[in-house]
């Protein structure tokens, strides 16, 4: 179960998206993320929609992939579209018991939030898929540079995130090893109530925390070996460059949102 | 000609309050240039604590270690002196800081502040050196032990450095594993004359070493070739440290009145001396 947590991992490519600037691809992935909110009748969800399916095609990642980022989410999704149901009252009413009231409005709305949401995550995925920490945290790096005025240590924090996102699969499967091991002992953690199955976590995370920072204080080492000394002085391998495929996909972005606010005039609003 | 020069060196760790804690006693030690030495000893020797002195990573509290006549105290020295003595750790899933292999080789020369250009330079000769060019463009998460250790060994080379320091950096991995890493080191050695320091306790990788130092209680207990020192078997085992198989196997027949040299390190010495035991009169073919 835990194999399958994908969240910012990096899968090596040489897609158009892979090619990106990681600045631009960061920007576009920010902007579409309000975008996806944007839209107000069904054509202008779809198209929003399509934007992103061409996005994971261009990106030539395998769909299973994509799939695998959404499942852990969709019970959330599930739920928050369920209480949305009952949250407008427009439309026609379908089903009326006690105080809940299901409309035609409220269906609807559902429906795009769990749109929205998945659009969401997956956008966000496809960016982790297709960057490499170290060229995404570069990115931010480079884009959160103005804040430096403001005495933010902008390199160290996008060192952090570098580091945080490597260690991921790390102890991802350091946690199933010791799950296994406490399972071996007799650790029961697949019955009992939820408060019950939380207890028997405990064992399970404590092992995991003082590893944690048994690895972080030897990564400091390592780091240290490796004559790191901040973010003074320090050159990229990797000089990021903007191409004329940056500006098309800019261009996209536009276009995109032109024709959901288009669409948002044209056709009627169903929510 | 001198590399490290380690000059009386002693370390306490300050506990708060508590009485200082001595782990290194007053060493004196001399890796020279292109030498190949397994430093060994059993757990809290102080072997793994020396090591970090010659990178400058702890300073000794007293006596002082010269790196090409640097001293390690000194800080404007600091980074050059970590340049030149690259540190690779035990657990290489700890070492890595990136998940694409070639990002993470180029990490160390990134912080030296190299141009770009030189920086992919090295980042490919050092990946091919360690025979993982292949490779480049993979997380480390799907690599095996040995290959992890090697991407740290190139990660290391592409800064460049005139001598490794290796603290156990075949510990956590299979004998396939061992093997990879120790071959790669050897290879160093022979081909670039890379100064080594391999910290061990498999006591065949320090066989194989040109000379080796046993630490015992924070002093330099022996040095000398591993002829030498694995010849002293009984003072070995008193500080809790095996020889070699081989080695072990000639004592033990030694003692019960066999007459076999007492300096064997290796199986096929092992082997042609119990041969030509066995067959006095019959010569060798």
């Amino acid at each position: 179960m835990l194999a399958d947590i994908t969240i910012g991992q990096y899968f090596p490519g040489n897609s158009v998206l892979h090619r990106m600037d990681p600045r631009v691809k960061l920007i576009l992935t920010f902007v579409y993320i309000i975008a996806v909110f944007f839209p107000k009748n069904w054509l202008g969800l779809a198209l929003a929609t399509a934007y992103l399916i061409f996005s994971v095609c261009c990106s030539r990642l395998p769909l299973r992939l994509v799939w695998k980022s959404i499942r852990p989410i969709l019970p959330l999704i599930m739920i928050t579209s369920a209480l949305n149901i009952f949250y407008s009252s427009k439309g026609v009413e379908l089903f009326h018991w006690g105080f809940l009231r299901i409309t035609s409005g409220g269906l609807i709305t559902a429906a795009f939030i769990a749109v929205r949401i998945l659009c969401l995550i997956a956008g966000s995925s496809l960016l982790t898929y297709t960057t490499s920490p170290t060229t995404l945290t570069d990115a931010l790096e480079r884009l959160l540079r103005p804040l430096k005025a403001l005495h933010i240590n902008v390199h160290e924090l996008s060192m952090m995130m570098t580091i945080a996102l490597r260690f991921i699969p790390t102890l991802i499967e350091e946690t199933d090893k010791i799950m296994s091991a406490q399972k071996a002992r007799g650790a029961d953690m697949e019955s009992g109530g939820l408060l019950q199955r939380i207890r028997a976590l405990i064992p399970v995370l404590i092992p995991l925390f003082v590893s944690s920072f048994r690895r972080a204080y030897e990564l400091a080492t390592a780091m240290e070996c490796r004559c790191y000394h901040g973010g003074d002085g320090r050159t990229r391998m990797k000089q990021l460059h903007m191409t004329q495929l940056d500006g098309w996909c800019l261009l996209s972005m536009i276009l995109l949102i032109a024709g959901v606010v288009a669409l948002n005039f044209l056709i009627p609003a169903v929510l | 000609m001198e590399f490290i020069t380690v000059d009386g060196v002693t370390f306490h760790y300050e506990g708060d309050g508590e009485a200082p804690v001595t782990v290194l006693r007053g060493i004196d030690l001399t890796i020279r240039r292109g030498e190949f030495v397994a430093l060994l000893g059993h757990n809290g020797s102080g072997k793994s604590t020396l090591a970090r002195h010659f990178n400058a990573m702890l300073l000794p509290s007293g006596g002082r270690i010269l790196v090409e006549g640097a001293d390690t105290a000194d800080d404007q020295k600091k980074l050059d002196i970590r340049r030149m003595v690259g540190m690779v750790l035990q657990n290489p899933d700890n070492q890595l800081v990136s998940t694409v292999v070639e990002e993470d080789v180029a990490f160390g020369p990134e912080n030296l502040g190299l141009p770009p250009d030189e920086i992919r330079r090295r980042v490919d000769e050092a990946l091919k050196t360690v025979g993982m060019y292949d490779y480049r463009l993979h997380s480390p998460d799907k690599l095996s032990g040995g290959q992890k250790q090697r991407v740290a060994i190139a990660g290391i080379l592409a800064m460049e450095p005139a001598c490794l320091v290796l603290d156990e950096p075949t510990a956590m991995l299979d004998p396939r594993g061992r093997k990879e890493v120790l071959d790669t080191v050897h290879r160093l050695n022979r081909e670039q004359g890379m100064t080594v320091v391999l910290i061990t306790h498999y006591m065949d990788e320090a066989a194989g070493a040109g000379r080796v130092v046993v630490m015992d209680d924070g002093e330099v207990l022996m040095d000398g070739t591993p002829r030498e020192v694995f010849a002293q078997v009984e003072e070995l085992r008193r500080v809790e440290l095996d020889v070699p198989q081989p080695t072990e196997l000639c004592y033990e027949l030694r003692r019960t009145g066999v007459s076999l040299p007492p300096d064997i390190l290796t199986a096929e010495e092992c082997a042609e001396a119990l041969y030509t035991l066995l067959s006095p009169q019959k010569p060798l073919c």
